[in-house]
């Protein structure tokens, strides 16, 4: 008989408290494996963020305007490699409902600072920058709203009226774009900052934001210094930060809400790692006298305490396992629909081996004390007791 | 007969009962377990259905059946939409708006959106600076000056809600305020009865059309209606005008619009207790199974007493209840204690900070019971029906 047997025959003496004991631990780590999923995919921006990209907003908010000369002021600091500069559209299709992430851009620009995060083919990237009227669109989005290249689109504006009266523009589909990374948010369009200030019907030549690259990360502060205090006391002062601390103080705007949230899955999440471990160490406790049986039989105490470890383990992971699979699977599904508010859903090895750990910690935890009992388990008083 | 038969069941189930309650104790950290497993389920489901009614009472106190509030069409917020002085003046003619002896109550009003510094987090956090002018204020029915004076027109005083002076730091009283060129002054603190007005920043419009380059124009209307309620004469005179492409509808629902945002929140937080509360239920049966192996042997020499199975039925069942009650309340304790007024901030559709605080009314309560109720009663009833079926000698057998 090796141990594996007997471990089995253990687990499985009472089918039932088995099935109940993996199914807690399963539902735990199924929400374990989903909400920590949600939360990393909400800091998604903050990690992609290149570490040499800066931002520059207007100081009041970053919802006022900035002149558009400022682009070229902002150019000529020291230091600064690439610049360039976008106005929030305000997109909807059709529906106010159905929101689009639309920017107006520079176009050669952009692509220079965002060429990691746009890939298009020289083709498409020439025949976008051949038409005022062109937009790119990401791949997400494209696949969301069924559009196809050389399609002609009509997106609203909620913020902008065209000159012609309406709020609708119509744009042709150039090019469809990727990410050089799968994390990359492709849920996004961008159309020509001058056409579109063309034929907006507010005038005059205002820009949302600013984007730089710098020639050293290093240098991030001083240029960002230097970029404010020419700025200061005009007309529009300005805010730089790394594209890193702008994404931050956005997602801190949802504020404590996500905090307390978390707090409170994660609090119940080891809950049902306390009450599990409870009913396993329990069970393992009522096996007292066999396991004095055992020692009498002449099973060497080393060789039982791993059994009982090993048998915690092993209900861990199974229950454990199971779980974040089934994580991995409603992650996968909720994907496609999700892709509009959170581009960035992923279960990835980080999120699983964080959870691996909390099984293995559970299994050797709830393990420990009863392995421990049964290795100085002193066999006399096991049968007195008994 | 049937009164005696009855009686004897009612007094069967009950000593059956006491006895089972009685002996919790040496099953103390069972029984602990799923007080807690309830606890926990619940205090959860509470958290969250707290949330999403504080803010939505936030945002729903804040509109009033009898304004109508205008936007361009398509805008979605007020932060997106803009009205020119021409729309203002046709609005102004418009049948259906009440009337007083300086003229129609409308009020054109502008929403920008400035930095403010947050307490909790010491990170910048978009506040909406509303200009508006006293007609404006006229119609926030509930308004009212906490401390200090109103702004006086055509200067660069304002009047902070409450709610920014909770969670915003350097807005009290007297102090001044630099939005990038224009220095502010804070010359009083409103309330507007707990509602999302409290999170705003109220200047003269005047002066923030000239400081944000807003020419004559603004961003919304609200006008007070003649009937509360009553659109129609509005809607037949837009029709007619044609420069008058605006969205109408009534303050009220244009809040509890923006107030179903969190319902998200509310939604999200079923799902999770209801899963959670699934964990639960297994950690809960497991309890129970023990408790009745436990017992087997007594259960079993009350059934050769002569007690009925059903009485033993009943007083599983009333054990797995009793635990789960006591683990609802504990649980509908702690929620009320941690989260209940509990102040939080996030981000409104019109991409500002609404400040709003958890709030725990009594059918959150009811709501809270019931899953604790379900808990207990689907744990206590599978062990039970074993208990109650397990034949006696087997019983006995397997407890020797």
């Amino acid at each position: 008989m090796n141990d594996l047997y007997l471990i089995y025959k253990n687990m499985t003496r009472k089918p039932l408290r088995l099935f109940l004991t993996c199914f807690a631990i399963f539902i735990a780590f199924l929400i374990f494996g989903a909400v920590t999923t949600l939360k990393s995919a909400l800091d998604a921006g903050i990690d992609l963020a290149a570490d040499n990209r800066l931002v520059v907003v207007n100081k009041i908010n970053f919802t006022q305007p900035l002149p558009i000369a400022y682009a070229q002021k902002v150019a000529a600091v020291d230091g600064v490699e690439n610049v360039t500069y976008a106005n929030w559209f305000g997109g909807y299709y059709q529906e106010p409902r159905n929101q689009i992430v639309a920017m107006a851009v520079e176009p050669e620009s952009w692509l220079q600072v965002y060429e990691r995060e746009i890939v298009l083919s020289p083709e498409r990237r020439a025949a976008w920058l051949g038409n005022r009227q062109g937009v790119i669109v990401g791949e997400s989005l494209a696949q969301r709203l069924g559009w196809k290249i050389g399609d002609r689109v009509p997106v609203s504006s909620s913020i902008f009226s065209h000159k012609d009266g309406g709020h609708t523009w119509d744009f042709v589909v150039e090019g469809i774009f990727t990410g050089s990374d799968p994390q990359h948010d492709t849920n996004s369009m961008y159309l020509h900052f001058k056409y579109f200030m063309e034929t907006q019907s507010f005038g005059g030549e205002w820009i949302g934001w600013i984007t730089l690259t710098t020639a050293d990360a290093a240098q991030n502060q001083r240029i960002a210094d230097a970029i404010d205090d020419g700025f200061a006391n005009s007309q529009a002062e300005t805010d730089t930060s790394t594209e890193e601390a702008f994404s931050k103080a956005f997602i801190e705007q949802i504020g404590n809400i996500g905090l307390i949230i978390f707090g409170v899955v994660f609090m119940a999440f080891f809950t049902i790692l306390i009450l599990v471990g409870n009913t396993m160490a329990l069970a393992v406790r009522e096996r007292t006298g066999e396991i004095a049986v055992l020692k009498t039989l002449g099973f060497p105490a080393p060789r039982i305490f791993k059994m009982v470890l090993t048998e915690s383990l092993l209900i861990a992971l199974i229950g454990g396992l199971a779980g974040l699979g089934a994580a991995w699977l409603i992650i996968e599904g909720a994907k496609g629909t999700m892709a509009q508010f959170l581009p960035n859903l992923m279960l990835d090895s980080g999120i699983a081996l964080q959870a691996l750990l909390f099984m293995l910690l559970l299994g050797l935890i709830t393990g420990l004390l009863p392995a421990l009992n049964a290795l100085r388990l002193n066999i006399v008083t096991a049968f007195n007791r008994g | 007969m049937r009164s005696l038969i009855s009686r004897s069941l009612f007094t069967q189930t009950a000593a059956v009962t006491v006895m089972n309650i009685r002996s919790l104790p040496r099953r103390l950290w069972m029984s602990l377990a799923m007080v807690l497993a309830s606890a926990v389920v619940v205090a959860i489901l509470l958290a969250f259905l707290a949330m999403a009614k504080g803010f939505e009472a936030t945002m729903s106190g804040a509109g009033s059946d009898a304004v109508a509030l205008m936007m361009r069409e398509g805008s979605q917020a007020e932060l997106n939409s803009v009205i020119s002085r021409d729309q203002v003046n046709l609005v102004e003619e418009a049948p259906g708006i009440a009337r007083d002896a300086e003229g129609p109550l409308v009020s054109p009003e502008l929403y920008v959106i400035v930095d403010g510094i947050k307490k909790s987090t010491g990170s910048k956090a978009n506040i909406p600076l509303r200009g508006l002018d006293k007609r404006g204020m006229a119609m926030r029915g509930n308004m009212q000056l906490l401390e200090g004076r109103m702004f006086t027109p055509g200067t660069n005083e304002m009047i902070v809600g409450s709610g920014i002076l909770r969670e915003f730091d350097g807005f009290q009283l007297g102090n001044e305020i630099r939005f990038g060129k224009n220095v502010w002054t804070v010359v009083g603190v409103f309330s507007t009865g707990g509602n999302v007005f409290e999170s705003e920043l109220w200047a003269d419009a005047k002066m923030i059309q000239s400081h944000y380059n807003r020419g004559s124009s603004y961003q919304t209307i609200r006008a007070q209606l003649e009937n509360p309620g009553d659109l129609e004469p509005l809607t037949a005179y837009f029709d007619t005008e044609s420069q008058l492409n605006l969205e109408l509808k009534t303050e009220a629902d244009y809040f509890a619009e923006q107030g179903k945002q969190l319902q998200y929140m509310a939604i999200f937080g079923r799902v999770i207790s209801f899963i959670m509360a699934l964990g639960a239920l297994a950690g809960a049966l497991n309890t129970m199974y023990t408790s009745v192996a436990d017992r087997a042997k007594e259960i079993a020499t009350l059934r050769t007493l002569g007690f009925s199975n059903f009485s033993a039925f009943c007083g599983t069942i009333a054990e797995a209840l009793v635990l789960a009650i006591a683990g609802g309340l504990l649980g509908s304790l702690a929620a009320f204690v941690f989260f209940d007024g509990m102040n939080a901030s996030t981000l409104g559709g019109s991409f500002t900070q609404v400040v709003f605080s958890f709030e725990m009314s009594p059918d959150l309560f009811v709501q809270g019971a019931v899953l604790a109720l379900l808990i207990g009663f689907v744990s206590g009833f599978f062990p039970a029906w074993r208990a109650a079926r397990m034949p006696v000698i087997v019983a006995f057998r397997n407890a020797a």
